[in-house]
């Protein structure tokens, strides 16, 4: 009887051993059936689990290292609207590392170790590197910026957009002849550099992917354009014309660029249009960008004019009260998004046939006659 | 508004370019009466406030959007734009458009 018992304890010992381990193994199957699912969260709970136990912690580990792997380096449009987390590949490396600790001869865990780090290693590599010679051409421009006689630095922008056609000498070669006085030389390599611009995209364009992309791209170009021609106007004091050029270029960047916000104040300033001067200061610093030196500047210009009545503080609250703005605004806006399928009607009550307006270049105006 | 009749007359004969005007008002009758006021060159078409509010954004009249080719809304400007010269600014952004 007692060895009868002994036996029967045996086994509901060995059925309890057997039980003990399962809740390891159990899982790590489910986290692995989880994740074949692709129900990361869940997925990564389970194995978590399983990691714990020394039976199952390689198995375990390697499974968890996999999906960060994944998710550090491969998740780019895996699904609709999914990014690479680059905030996982270090632990996608700890995963497999301790993968291989716990196990030495597990070769799956070897090989996705091996895969994870060939990731991490191109990685590393900068993708593009600018070339020597452009590097070498771009200090030579800034080198002469500040005291270079005028013909070198004509030079010096000329030689560094014959070695490669991105706009960008045009731009900061005018910036340098508007800060040198040379305001006409200054606009004419402005024109130019929109020409290149417009050239430069369209020769790349599959690298935006995206038209919305490429056209952002166009309208950069020629804001920044614009922008330094209306500058230059404006340092010639012509400002009917500086005022033609900045607002194009605000209309453009869609009143999102810095530095057009503060040449559009400044041209306010100086045609003494206070209210004008501090809209657009403060549309420059309820944005981000601008060098430090600027910001700085334009704050204590717009500080310089307060609106009637105001009291100390105002600047920061105005300041936090239009960035809160410009969010719910940025939410809202359609600007890049196909136009919505909305319900029309005629006057007199029947259907509104839009096909005559298919492929045409639409002006859509929301009124009321209220 | 007026200024949109000005700025239709640059485009009038364009076969590449439309203007619609979409109107929010719930009364029929004080719209039409403003329509018969202004006699627009262009097309008007109604829609409820709501549905404007709801897939537009609308959130002030008037509102105008620019869409392109493609039926992209590239550019999109709030409040009347009647002040200074509103119809070279109303060309600029569609002739952008036709680029």
């Amino acid at each position: 009887m007692s060895r009868r018992a002994a036996i029967a304890a045996a086994v509901v010992l060995t059925a309890a051993a057997a039980f003990a381990q399962s809740p390891a193994r159990a899982s790590l199957e489910r986290g692995i059936a989880l994740w074949d699912e692709r129900l990361a969260k869940s997925a990564i709970a389970a194995l978590e689990l399983a990691a714990r136990d020394p039976k199952t912690a390689a198995a375990a580990h390697e499974a968890l290292g996999r999906i960060y792997t994944f998710k550090g380096w491969q998740q780019e449009n895996a699904f609709p609207g999914w990014h690479d987390e680059p905030g996982m590949r270090a632990r996608a490396i700890a995963e497999l590392k301790a993968a291989v600790a716990a196990d030495k001869t597990r070769t799956s865990a070897q090989d996705a170790l091996r895969i994870a780090e060939g990731f991490a290693a191109a990685e590393a590599v900068d993708p593009a590197p600018p070339r020597p010679e452009i590097k070498a051409l771009d200090a030579r421009m800034q080198s002469l910026a500040a005291s270079g006689a005028i013909a070198d630095i004509v030079a010096a922008i000329e030689e560094r957009a014959k070695a490669q056609a991105d706009p960008a000498p045009y731009f900061a070669g005018a910036q340098i002849l508007i800060d040198r006085g040379e305001y006409d030389r200054a606009i004419a390599i402005a024109e130019r550099g929109a020409a290149v611009s417009d050239r430069f995209i369209d020769e790349n364009l599959s690298a935006y992917q995206l038209s919305g992309k490429s056209e952002g791209s166009h309208a950069r170009g020629r804001a920044t354009t614009a922008d330094l021609i209306g500058w230059a106007l404006f340092q010639k004091k012509s400002y009917a014309a500086a005022a033609d050029k900045l607002e194009e270029a605000s209309r453009l960047s869609q009143g999102q660029d810095f530095v057009n916000q503060f040449h559009l104040g400044e041209l306010a300033r100086a045609q003494n249009a206070r209210d004008r001067a501090r809209e657009h200061y403060l549309n420059a610093l309820s944005l981000a960008g601008g060098p430090a030196p600027m910001r700085q500047r334009v704050t204590e210009l717009a500080n310089g004019i307060p609106p009637a009545g105001a009291g100390p503080g105002w600047l920061d609250a105005e300041l936090s009260r239009r960035r809160d703005e410009r969010r719910s605004a940025m939410l809202k806006s359609l600007v890049d998004k196909p136009l919505p399928k909305l319900p029309l009607t005629r006057v007199d009550g029947g259907k509104f046939d839009t096909a005559s307006l298919q492929g045409k270049v639409l002006l859509l105006n929301f009124f009321a006659s209220w | 508004m007026p200024h949109l009749k000005s700025a239709y007359a640059k485009y009038q004969n364009d076969p590449g370019v439309a203007f619609l005007l979409v109107s929010i008002d719930e009364d029929a009758k004080r719209l039409q009466r403003y329509l018969n006021e202004m006699k627009f060159p262009f097309p008007v078409a109604r829609t409820s406030a709501d549905e404007a509010i709801r897939l537009m954004g609308l959130d002030n009249t008037p509102m105008t959007f620019y869409v392109d080719r493609q039926n992209i809304v590239r550019y999109q400007t709030n409040g009347s734009e009647a002040h200074g010269d509103s119809q070279q600014r109303v060309g600029w952004y569609i002739d952008q458009l036709k680029r």
